[in-house]
């Protein structure tokens, strides 16, 4: 369980970080969402002490991370996939990790393993493609065997295939108690594995909730194809539904497909196509983010 | 392929449920007695050995360390081999170079180069971001500082060796007489006092100005012409305590910059060392109360 408490970080007069206040369930997969420039990664990096916050704090079963006694056996983190020296091995790398935090040797061989990099441990990172350098770099979050990842972007880089895998085994992850806090801009791939959500814009928190409740704010349309457009235009404005038509295809929205199939069917009108559209949480996402957007495009 | 979420079995394994409430504490966070394990000052001291042990694996890992103290042997093979078959006399005192006089000849350029590694064993990490990792496994951060000091400071005690060494036997094979070798053992030990110190030297600049070019060139000029400038225009009891100064009066060499006025001004080899330890504590303290207030990244 992670506990952010009104975490704050100014830059000069620019306020990164504002009033931040959330918790991140164990046992489940929470998404870290928001436009550039939201204040994601300096969240994450107070999250790891990397970076102190002007205000706030984060506790980790109530413990501040930089009070703990062996931070990297509580929380494993990538915020960079590429924080590794290309001149060194796979193997070293993780090694010096190890050794930094007293974890066994053998723990090194285990977690390439569980990442796939077996045949690559003896190759310097300087030639590994991004995909490897990301399994690396999850390599080191699994060190210490710990309860919580926290990842950001982690899917950059990464084939279908190798997200695939990301995405089941933080899952599993997760349904063994973990818990898993994870940045993302691949909004649907999040949409795939994440129990909830934790919207940020502007440096300040939008919304903490599961995806469900996220989902729920978007609005269902309803499109129906009839030769009565006109007259199920008239009908469905007396029950209080907004329509738009548009030749035979009417489209009604905040309303759902059996709410407009029965007021057609009350009033023998014919109906040649009836659909029901949810928005994506892609798009739910950019509504509720796009105020704050630093970098528009034009 | 599966990854695990805290896999060590104890006797108070995750999710107890007691009669009215369920325990999600992992259990290598608790005490025997329950309470939540915190880091204490003795925690962060004892941390100090497997910091070294990182620190040394990052070190050797790099082709380029080898490659820093494989020039200083070759600087000390060629400079003796140069010294006793091209130059063969001192310009100075016009006497015939010996190997008791002229081993140690190449330990400036080894201190030049200790300094250098000491500054990248800190800059890359900063450039690849991999002091980021260091800093989130270790939130002591002097501790960092401790084990990287205490790395380097062994990789300068070996560079001034091997130079030395090096040194010493291309100057016998290249024919030199053997001289007077009264002074040969405080010269070896003050140039390892110097050249450890220089390597610790260059991890408190590297911790100051962080980026590779140019803190490898900021020390570089100070070295071979900021101080000659000064040595050559400033009054000599002002420029006996500029760091290399000192360096130049441990090796008992004379720089392009000294004069018959800063030779007789010079301080004892002790105060020498005690000057530029000094320097170099100097340096890293300033290093570490920035690398505290500065974000790791």
């Amino acid at each position: 369980m992670i506990t952010v408490s009104h975490l704050t970080k100014r830059y000069g007069h620019r306020v990164a970080v504002s009033g931040m206040t959330f918790d991140v369930a164990a046992g489940r997969v929470t998404g870290f969402v928001g436009p550039n420039g939201a204040g994601k990664s300096t969240t994450m990096r107070m999250m790891v002490g990397l970076t102190r916050p002007d205000h706030g704090d984060v506790r980790y079963h109530g413990v501040s991370y930089t009070r703990l006694q062996h931070p990297t056996r509580v929380v494993g983190s990538v915020l960079d996939a590429g924080a590794m020296h290309p001149g060194r091995t796979a193997r070293e790398h993780l090694h010096s990790m190890a050794a930094l935090s007293s974890i066994p040797a053998r723990r090194v061989d285990e977690v390439l393993h569980e990442v796939g990099l077996d045949t690559a441990a003896g190759q310097r990172a300087g030639g590994f493609s991004l995909g490897m350098r990301q399994r690396l770099a999850l390599a080191g979050a699994l060190l210490g065997q710990p309860d919580v990842l926290l990842l950001d972007e982690p899917s950059n880089g990464l084939d279908p295939d190798g997200i695939r895998w990301l995405r089941n085994s933080l899952s599993e992850f997760a349904n063994q108690g973990g818990t898993v806090f994870v940045s993302s801009h691949l909004i649907g791939e999040l949409a795939m594995f994440a129990d909830d959500l934790v919207v940020v814009g502007g440096g300040k928190l939008l919304a903490a909730e599961p995806v469900a409740a996220t989902l729920a704010r978007g609005e269902t349309t309803v499109v129906v194809r009839t030769p009565d457009a006109a007259d199920l235009v008239v009908l469905l404005d007396r029950h209080g539904i907004t329509v738009s038509i548009d030749g035979d295809r009417l489209t009604a929205k905040g309303t759902t497909l059996t709410a407009v199939a029965q007021i057609a069917f009350d009033h023998r009108i014919q109906v040649v196509e009836i659909t029901e559209a949810s928005r994506s949480l892609e798009e739910i996402l950019l509504d509720m983010t796009g105020a704050s957007a630093e970098f528009v495009a034009a | 392929m599966t990854i695990t979420a805290n896999p060590v079995a104890t006797a108070t394994p995750v999710g107890t449920v007691s009669a009215s409430t369920v325990d999600i504490t992992p259990s290598f966070l608790t005490t025997a007695h329950g309470g939540i394990v915190t880091r204490t000052r003795q925690d962060d001291l004892s941390a100090v050995p497997a910091a070294i042990r990182s620190e040394w694996i990052k070190l050797r890992s790099l082709r380029s360390n080898r490659a820093i103290f494989a020039f200083t042997v070759v600087a000390g093979i060629v400079m003796s081999f140069v010294l006793a078959t091209f130059v063969k006399t001192d310009p100075y005192d016009h006497q015939p170079f010996t190997a008791a006089g002229s081993f140690m000849v190449s330990s400036w350029l080894t201190l030049a180069m200790a300094v250098i590694a000491g500054i990248l064993h800190f800059t890359s990490e900063v450039q690849h971001g991999t002091l980021a990792n260091s800093v989130a496994a270790q939130p002591a951060r002097w501790v960092l500082v401790a084990a990287k000091t205490t790395v380097l400071a062994g990789l300068g005690l070996a560079m001034g060796a091997a130079g030395m060494i090096a040194g010493y036997a291309s100057a016998m094979a290249s024919g030199m007489d053997i001289g007077d070798t009264s002074g040969i053992a405080a010269t070896i030990g003050w140039t390892l006092v110097l050249t450890t110190l220089g390597a610790m030297l260059g991890v408190g600049v590297g911790m100051i100005i962080r980026h590779s070019s140019a803190a490898v060139s900021a020390a570089l000029v100070w070295m071979f012409v900021v101080e000659n400038l000064i040595r050559s225009t400033a009054p000599a009891s002002v420029a006996r305590f500029l760091p290399f100064s000192a360096a130049n009066g441990l090796l008992n060499i004379r720089s392009a910059g000294d004069t018959a006025a800063t030779l007789a001004a010079r301080l004892s080899r002790t105060q020498d060392a005690f000057l530029f330890a000094g320097i170099t504590t100097a340096v890293i303290a300033i290093g570490t109360v920035l690398l505290y207030r500065r974000d790791a990244d």
